[in-house]
């Protein structure tokens, strides 16, 4: 079932059947804004703005907007920390990601957390925790819900190569397996977890387990957006019509450090290289460029609209300590989660 | 538990350096113990076997408690050790007691009563005095029901007229207090309102006057600029010279019995910082120069801040002199310390334009190192005249050098 | 209104629930066709189908995982942990996913989890724990504790109707030895402390099973005394105010717990008198609880550390005294 890894060398102009122009121009927009905003973040970050750390997912862009792009609004997604371009893709405004990271009131979480930690309930998005495998078991139970109530919607998260070794990662597969439930785990294979390189981290590769756990393994190339896609999309279909959970592996690879803290000298040289000459957007702009899009005023117009999401975040008041006590608990009804933004063509009809 | 001072009611029990059943010499060390004014050891007064040791260790008692027991000569008694015989009671363990003095005596708590929380506030809310609570808990401590049935049972009916038929509204239930309410500053440290209470009972009893003499300093300005020293023993050398001229203010008065004493025993105060302060007492200081009182005065204020004065050195004064003159405060009113009969205060010497005149009658004015001694005292054993005759005679002494 | 135990009472308000709203299902390990280890489901599994009633893979992180997720689209999961003991496998997602979910990004997790909690029967360290403050301290969750029937039912109402994770710790050892009238129907137990017996000399503070321990141990009036027993049935949130006004009429405390002695329930208890109830004390705040050993399987051994009647009558005495 697993499908070969596209040539990453090559500029593949066919895109997939599902996607119109304009969904492979969404795609770039996608990882255009997910790049500006993090490469924007980073600075806020160096010139003392963004309190904490700072996590991004710079190379792995194409992981996180292939996959959301293949979500349907009423579908569930649990976020990690290299996926922005997922909130993106759900409709998150960058000035309240922008706001987010500054610690700012109009922040996601309103700076009860920081950094990529956040999701924005009313799209139909959780976000993620520190324990990083936790939220495959949560897209479980949201999945689980669904085969429940008979819906036919679907859950999907993300989780890095270093997630596989925790037992959640392992309940959560076997939990979807035995109840066959409608989910789809993306596994971020960006080669290492923190500094620890996949030899020290798995024996075998994990997309083969997926199999033993009575779901489905792909591998597919995570350094393409419409790769990605379809690997979802496929995915997607088989959750919904019953045919249980899929683990994707998309592989890929951590471009820049863990956090802003981290020079990842661990990384030989040349294996950055190497994956520098296969980055998504490169890619995905060749291809477009091929088909006569203006990729430069696709950059201005993205450029722009980031230059305004930062005056916007950093205009915003810091949130009130006064209110710092508040909402530890849910004091009125409960609200569940919201449909989010799904502008793949493939919804419309 | 000795008196540590005038002013000292109770003493607390730091050590024992002896158990029951160890022989002790008289005047070795049976005990220390820590007074509001000082911190001492406890000399044995007999020599003996200790036969019971009274208060433990922690226990706060009031002045003339007895601490422990000794028993003297073949064993057969025990005397209580250091307190008042008529204070001692049976002991019960076979050694023969002193005679009661009197059932008080009997009854007397021998451990410092604690109050728990709800009990202190209860007894602040009413105006009940806890002394006079009897306790059931544990080792007779007062409980809340103690406190609440002494309410109660002394609930004061108001008298009304018998023929009125007439009765008063029963009075508004008190709000109760806040809970948790920030304390309304906080409470006077024993020592403090020891203090308090013995400036107090001066105030009430004596017939307190002050009188004022202003000195030229030039003279003992030099002279302590020579021994590098203060004024002070100056000024305590040309007192006690005074004393000896006026021996009607070396004295003391005490139920209306007036004794003039032939020794000065000078008590010079000395502050504790925010603790308050104390008054070592300089013994024979009229046998001592002004370099003897220097060393003294030094000594011992270093030993009251270091609260190791010995009884015996708080005790005994027959005049006393204050000196807060340090600051810069040029004139007081000291409080006289009781059954003294004067109090000499010394405040700043401070520079002033003076009209000076020479043996030919010519007046000049020069600059002169000036300071305003205040002299208080008590109506009740002289008169003003006796007072400035006094002051000027320590004026004498200061401005024209000693006899 | 009918009589029932502990246990049946338990059934009682899970049964009323998954009749009256489609969106509660139950999960748990061996609690559907078998009907739970202590047979609180017994027969669901007819009645509502094993989709409702789920057996589940043995994996408590995943329990917890998963119901979280079900809650967070709607449903309202009501979990069973076999041994409350084996929470500390799902410990993470309950503290670290469900207790913190809603501050941090408004998304409520309306989750039950019942731990059946407790000694007294040999189960040694991995069957009798108290685990109960180690979420007390977890911002973020609820925990509650029913000594009475009528309150096994009643809470277990408010904590499935509470849009917050809710810790419901149910006493095994209350489960067949208590029986009370319960009223029938769905209906809440208010997350409020309860005066179990009246008195004004002295209070006893305690939770589940506790609460009959110093009934017990105060039955016998205790040389005249006025004893006044007060069942937290609440731990998160804490009664402060009956507590405090317990304390204030009756002035002196003894807290009991079956959970180990530090930083247990109790402790916060007696943290809360000391700085806001001071004022009111006429004697030291007196703990009663397990000393910090785990829980020892040997009847003997079980028996010297678990509070027992013997032990609270003897602090209430002395306090009594004091």
């Amino acid at each position: 079932m697993a499908t070969d890894m596209a040539d990453p060398s090559s500029a593949d102009v066919a895109g997939t059947e599902h996607l119109t122009l304009e969904d492979r121009v969404e795609l770039l927009r996608a990882m255009l804004l997910m790049r500006s905003i993090e490469q924007r973040a980073m600075n806020l970050y160096r010139q003392g703005k963004v309190p904490g750390s700072f996590y991004d997912g710079f190379g792995q862009e194409a992981v996180s907007a292939g996959a959301a792009f293949a979500m349907a609004a009423e579908d569930r997604l649990c976020i990690l920390h290299r996926d922005l371009a997922a909130h993106l893709v759900r409709g998150v405004a960058p000035a309240r990601i922008l706001s987010q990271y500054l610690g700012r009131a109009a922040g996601i979480t309103r700076g009860r957390d920081g950094n990529v930690h956040f999701g924005a309930r009313e799209l139909g998005c959780v976000g993620m925790v520190s324990m990083l495998p936790d939220m495959m078991l949560v897209a479980a139970g949201m999945a689980m819900a669904f085969k429940l109530r008979g819906e036919a919607r679907c859950a999907l998260t993300w989780f890095g190569d270093g997630s596989t070794s925790r037992g959640d990662f392992h309940e959560a597969l076997n939990w979807a397996g035995v109840q066959r439930l409608p989910v789809v785990f993306v596994l971020e294979n960006n080669q290492y977890a923190y500094s620890t390189p996949l030899d020290k981290q798995f024996a075998v590769n994990p997309v083969e387990r997926a199999a033993v756990y009575g779901g489905v393994g792909v591998k597919t190339d995570g350094n393409d957006c419409e790769a990605m896609f379809e690997a979802v999309r496929e995915a997607r279909e088989r959750a919904v019509s019953g045919g249980g959970f899929t683990l994707i592996e998309a592989v890929t690879m951590r471009m820049h450090g863990h956090a802003a803290h981290d020079d990842m000298k661990y990384v030989p040289k040349a294996q950055v290289e190497e994956w520098r000459a296969k980055d998504p957007i490169d890619r995905q702009e060749a291809r477009l460029t091929e088909l006569g899009v203006d990729v430069a005023a696709l950059h201005a117009a993205v450029n722009a609209e980031v230059d305004a999401a930062t005056e916007e975040a950093l205009a915003g008041p810091m949130p009130d300590p006064a209110d710092v006590l508040d909402g530890v608990f849910c004091a009125g009804p409960a609200e569940p989660l919201g449909d989010g933004r799904a502008p793949w063509s493939g919804w419309a009809g | 538990m000795p008196q540590m001072g005038v002013s000292v009611a109770e003493g607390t029990i730091v050590a024992w350096h002896v158990e029951p059943g160890d022989r002790i010499d008289a005047d070795a060390t049976i005990c220390e113990i820590s007074t509001d004014k000082i911190d001492t050891e406890v000399p044995a007064p007999v020599t003996g076997v200790v036969a019971e040791i009274v208060v433990p260790v922690g226990d706060t008692v009031e002045v003339g408690t007895v601490l422990a027991r000794i028993a003297t000569g073949d064993g057969a008694a025990a005397q209580a050790a250091p307190a008042e015989p008529q204070r001692a009671r049976a002991n019960g363990n076979g050694h023969a007691a002193v005679p009661e003095a009197g059932p008080a005596a009997v009854e007397r708590p021998t451990r410092h009563r604690r109050y728990s929380p709800v009990v202190q506030r209860i007894a602040a809310e009413h105006d009940v005095n806890l002394d006079e609570v009897p306790g059931t808990g544990r080792e007779g401590r007062v409980r809340k029901p103690d406190v609440l049935a002494y309410i109660e049972a002394h609930a004061a009916q108001a008298p009304l007229h018998i023929e009125s038929p007439y009765r008063p509204d029963p009075d508004p239930v008190p709000a109760p207090a806040p809970r948790a309410a920030p304390p309304e500053g906080e409470g006077l440290s024993r020592m403090r309102r020891q203090i308090g209470q013995h400036m107090k009972r001066s105030l009430d009893t004596a017939a307190t006057c002050t009188t004022w003499i202003e000195v030229d300093m030039g003279r003992v300005e030099a002279a302590r600029a020579a021994l590098r020293v203060t004024a002070l023993p100056f000024v305590a050398r040309a007192t006690i010279a005074a004393l000896r001229e006026f021996p009607a203010l070396n004295a003391t008065l005490q139920d209306e019995r007036y004794t003039r004493h032939d020794d000065v025993n000078l008590g010079i105060a000395v502050s504790l910082g925010d603790d308050g302060l104390i008054v070592p007492v300089i013994h024979n200081a009229h046998e001592l120069s002004e370099e003897g009182l220097a060393a003294r005065i030094k000594d011992l204020a270093r030993r009251a801040r270091a609260r190791e004065l010995t009884p015996d050195e708080v005790n005994g004064g027959t005049f006393t002199i204050t000196n807060p003159g340090q600051y810069g405060s040029i004139m007081a009113t000291p409080i006289i310390n009781l059954p003294q009969v004067g109090i000499l205060d010394l405040e700043a010497v401070v520079k002033r334009p003076v009209v000076l005149t020479d043996s030919d009658g010519n007046d000049s004015i020069a600059i002169r190192p000036m300071t305003i001694l205040g002299l208080s005292w008590d109506h009740r054993a002289l008169d003003g005249a006796l007072s400035a005759q006094f002051l000027a005679a320590i004026k004498r002494h200061l401005e024209g050098g000693l006899p | 209104m009918a009589t029932m135990t502990y246990l049946q009472a338990i059934t009682s308000a899970l049964r009323d629930e998954l009749r009256a709203d489609e969106r509660v299902l139950i999960m748990g390990e061996d609690i559907g066709v078998f009907g739970g280890a202590f047979k609180v489901t017994d027969g669901f599994v007819d009645e509502f189908g094993t989709d409702r009633v789920m057996d589940t893979p043995l994996a408590e992180s995943a329990i917890i995982g998963t119901a979280i997720g079900a809650a967070v689209v709607g449903m309202r999961p009501v979990c069973e942990m076999q041994f409350s003991d084996f929470i500390s496998c799902g410990f993470d997602q309950l503290v670290n996913v469900a207790g913190k979910m809603y501050y941090r990004q408004g998304l409520a997790v309306p989750i039950t989890v019942r731990l059946p909690s407790g000694g007294g029967f040999s189960g040694g360290p991995y069957h009798s724990q108290n685990p109960e403050a180690w979420f007390m301290h977890a911002p973020g969750i609820k925990v509650v504790a029913p000594s009475t029937a009528q309150d096994a039912k009643g809470l277990l109402h408010a904590a499935i109707h509470d849009p917050n994770p809710v810790c419901f710790m149910e006493h095994k050892h209350l489960y067949r030895r208590i029986r009370g009238e319960v009223p029938d129907g769905v209906w809440e137990t208010p997350m409020t402390a309860r005066i179990a017996q009246p008195g004004s000399d002295l209070v006893v503070i305690a939770y589940g099973a506790m609460v009959h321990v110093a009934l017990e141990a105060v039955a016998d009036g205790l040389d005249g005394a006025s004893v006044e027993v007060l069942d937290l049935r609440s731990l998160v949130p804490l009664d402060e105010e009956a507590i405090l006004d317990s304390v204030a009429r009756c002035s002196k405390v003894v807290i009991v717990d079956e959970a180990n002695a530090t930083c247990a329930a109790g402790a916060q208890v007696a943290a809360v008198i000391a700085e806001k109830g001071f004022e009111d004390l006429d004697g030291p705040v007196v703990r009663v609880a397990t000393p910090d050993v785990p829980i020892p399987f040997s009847p003997p051994l079980e028996q010297a550390v678990l509070p027992g009647v013997d032990r609270v009558r003897e602090a209430c005495r002395e306090l009594l005294a004091y």
